[in-house]
């Protein structure tokens, strides 16, 4: 009774905001009815006759949603038979709305937490890696990348920190200590729920003590107070707050890097946990993946952030697909699997992955997904 | 009076008129009540968990999600490290409005003034027209153009100018921040709500007083004088509806709010250029974290400050209404 409630009033909600247009968006890609000939033999689940034999919902976050509307064109050319929702609500939706069944696939940045997972066992499926950039806009330096470390980042989010110019940020900045302007900072951070903010207060925490005994990481977590700092709503919110706001700094997915470098914003190299200073690259992503991929775990919760090797990248994640193992209806789990297997083999390809600037689960990984998918039932 | 089914039968129109319309006013009262009473029960757990804090808190922190154990407190539970204080939010609805209704009221009555005495018969239509779009275009549209256009001119130009030439003065002085705040937030609603209000009081001042300011102006006052003397006391009372409508509007106004507010958490504003937050949008915004509060406080609590939003917004159309009466009662009494 509780779960129902508490569900029935998050869709609500959902419907309502939705309504007011806030920032969801929904698109359903409906196949033709004619299936390519090759296909055909593929028999009774995906129907070459053109019927639609199942509906996919998939639900949740913004940064995976660009990704599922170039996946779920190409897959539904060769399985005319499933059709497939796609939306972009926010990752807590997705994993709410996967956990009371309206969507099949919960799309999210971050892996649920154990409290979660107590009362509701889900598939915590990585499909590919992402990463963050942190970018920040001061005049005459945004061409030139500073360096940021994760003790320093936390002071300016914690009001420590308060002029560009302040000697620690000097210190990992020795040529240009004599540019770094004595302005105000601007830490903008996102006021809505997010998978950027996880990983953004997970380097923060990892990599400093004060940070992870006080504010701690998550979705949303209690700011400190500083009299400066500014929430913005979603990614687009970052891109314009940060580029009206000179002396800003803030923290934006790597798939708004040609946002990012529209609005002509600097990004910094990060001080990863070897204390050397990486720019976010294909080349340190990969690194911090490589890095993790014996430590995952067969139920693939972890955290990718602060990856140990002098090469990597310190804030990376997989980008999950939230999913109930029991499926109610044979046809539904069967095209789940079919699709889910689809995304991390063709669908990790270049072609894809590289517009949204994502990277490509490394083998040990994509296997562990599929071991996942093949638990669906 | 005939009442029951023969009455039905013989003139249906009549019984339609009398019953259904008479149900039809009582869903919308009812509609009210189960949703004021749904939310209560739904937020009930969480009015146990924050007692006053949800009132006189500052600190609101959902609570550590990734952590172990929880915090439980008068029976129920919540993540470690969960405080729903509203006391940010529940100041920044009533500061935003009131700002909005300090920057929108005497505009609003100009121009509705001006609207139906001043403007030339040619262009009113066009001016009519104008007003009635701006009343409804939505809100999005609004809070976009204010975090393209406003924003950027608070913080470059305006803020940067004002708090330099009155240095700490409060209130105007200190940082001149991000453009994102009070002041943004205020003046958005503002530019909202102006056409609300015109658009009714334009139409109070029409249907009431035309022959009150002919009437005045034959007695020979200036235009002036009529407008103060004769018509604005003669629909006062609708004049005052139209602003608690527009009131009611921006203390529940939630996208464009969102987008220009810079969603202050913990901290008040030290000036008006700094980062606010209102209710409705702190809900808009928190909704999406909550839903992974495997407590589910963090849900209860945001519905907890959604009764609260329904109180502010009864209390101050009460408190708006008692001075209309009184203020009434003392016109009377002269």
């Amino acid at each position: 009774m509780r779960k129902t409630l508490i569900s029935g009033f998050a869709i609500g909600l959902a419907l309502a905001l939705t309504g007011c247009g806030g920032g969801s968006q929904s698109s359903t890609a409906t196949s033709s009815a004619s299936a390519p000939a090759g296909t055909a033999a593929k028999s009774k689940v995906f129907g070459a006759s053109g019927n639609v034999h199942a509906r996919l919902l998939e639900t949740g976050s913004s940064l995976i949603y660009p990704l599922m509307n170039l996946w779920v064109p190409d897959y539904q050319k060769a399985h005319s038979g499933v059709q497939i929702t796609t939306q972009s609500t926010g990752s807590g939706t997705g994993i709410s709305q996967a956990i009371s069944g309206v969507a099949q696939i919960g799309a999210s940045d971050a892996y649920m937490s154990d409290s979660q997972m107590a009362s509701q066992k889900m598939l915590n499926i990585p499909l590919a890696i992402s990463a963050q950039q942190v970018n920040y806009n001061l005049p005459g330096l945004n061409d030139v990348h500073l360096n940021l470390s994760g003790p320093v980042l936390a002071a300016i989010y914690s009001g420590k920190i308060l002029y560009w110019d302040d000697a620690q940020i000097k210190a990992v900045n020795k040529q240009y200590a004599s540019k770094l302007p004595h302005k105000a900072i601007v830490p903008i951070h996102r006021s809505d729920g997010s998978g950027d903010t996880f990983i953004f207060t997970q380097y923060l925490s990892f990599s400093t003590p004060s940070w992870k005994s006080g504010p701690g990481y998550g979705t949303t977590i209690s700011w400190p107070a500083v009299s400066n700092g500014v929430g913005a709503h979603g990614n687009p919110g970052m891109v314009q707050s940060c580029q009206n706001t000179p002396y800003c700094v803030a923290y934006i997915g790597v798939s708004f890097l040609s946002q990012t470098n529209a609005a002509h914003l600097g990004y910094a190299a990060l001080q990863n946990r070897d204390g050397k200073f990486v720019l976010p690259t294909p080349q340190t992503i990969s690194a911090a993946a490589s890095a993790l991929v014996a430590k995952t775990p067969k139920d693939q919760r972890i955290s990718l952030i602060y990856a140990p090797g002098p090469n990597s990248y310190p804030i990376i994640n997989y980008e999950y697909a939230i999913v109930n193992p029991a499926q109610s209806n044979a046809q539904v789990s069967a095209a789940l699997v079919d699709f889910l297997k689809w995304t991390v083999t063709r669908g990790n390809g270049s072609q894809y992955l590289g517009q949204v600037h994502f990277l490509p689960l490394p083998s040990g990984v994509k296997s562990l997904s599929l071991a996942q998918i093949g638990q669906i039932k | 009076m005939t009442t029951g089914l023969p009455y039905l039968q013989r003139r249906p129109a009549q019984f339609l008129f009398r019953y259904g319309f008479g149900a039809a006013a009582l869903i919308t009262a009812l509609l009210m009540v189960l949703m004021l009473v749904f939310l209560v029960v739904f937020a009930f757990p969480a009015i146990k968990f924050n007692g006053w804090n949800i009132l006189t808190g500052i600190t609101w922190n959902i609570g550590n999600q990734y952590g172990s154990g929880v915090v439980t407190h008068n029976g129920v539970s919540a993540q470690p490290g969960a405080s729903f204080g509203g006391l940010v939010f529940i100041f920044g609805t009533i500061i935003t409005s009131a700002l909005a209704m300090v920057l929108g009221v005497p505009i609003s009555i100009l121009v509705a003034l001006a609207l139906v005495y001043r403007i030339p018969r040619r262009i009113k239509p066009l001016a009519n027209a104008a007003v009635e779009l701006m009343a409804g275009v939505p809100s999005v549209v609004y809070g976009l153009w204010g975090l393209v256009v406003l924003v950027p001119w608070i913080g470059q130009r305006f803020g940067p100018f004002v708090t330099g030439h009155v240095g700490k003065l409060p209130v105007f002085g200190g940082e001149p921040g991000s453009g994102n705040g009070l002041l943004a937030s205020g003046v958005i609603l503002a530019i909202m709500v102006i056409p609300i209000m015109v658009a009714t009081m334009r139409d109070v001042i029409l249907a009431q007083s035309s022959s009150i300011f002919e009437a005045s102006m034959a007695l020979g006052s200036t235009s002036w004088q009529a407008v103060i003397r004769a018509v604005i006391p003669s629909v006062r009372s609708g004049m005052m509806a139209s602003v608690l409508v527009a009131l009611g509007r921006a203390l529940g106004e939630t996208m464009a709010v969102l987008m220009v507010s810079g969603a202050a958490v913990n901290q008040f504003p030290s000036n008006i250029f700094q980062a606010v937050n209102t209710i409705a949008a702190v809900i808009v915004s928190q909704l999406d974290s909550a839903l992974t509060d495997a407590s589910g406080m963090a849900q209860r609590s945001l519905a907890e400050l959604a009764v609260v939003l329904f109180l502010i917004t009864l209390i101050v159309n009460s408190i708006a209404r008692a001075i209309l009466h009184g203020a009434d009662r003392v016109r009377e009494s002269r």
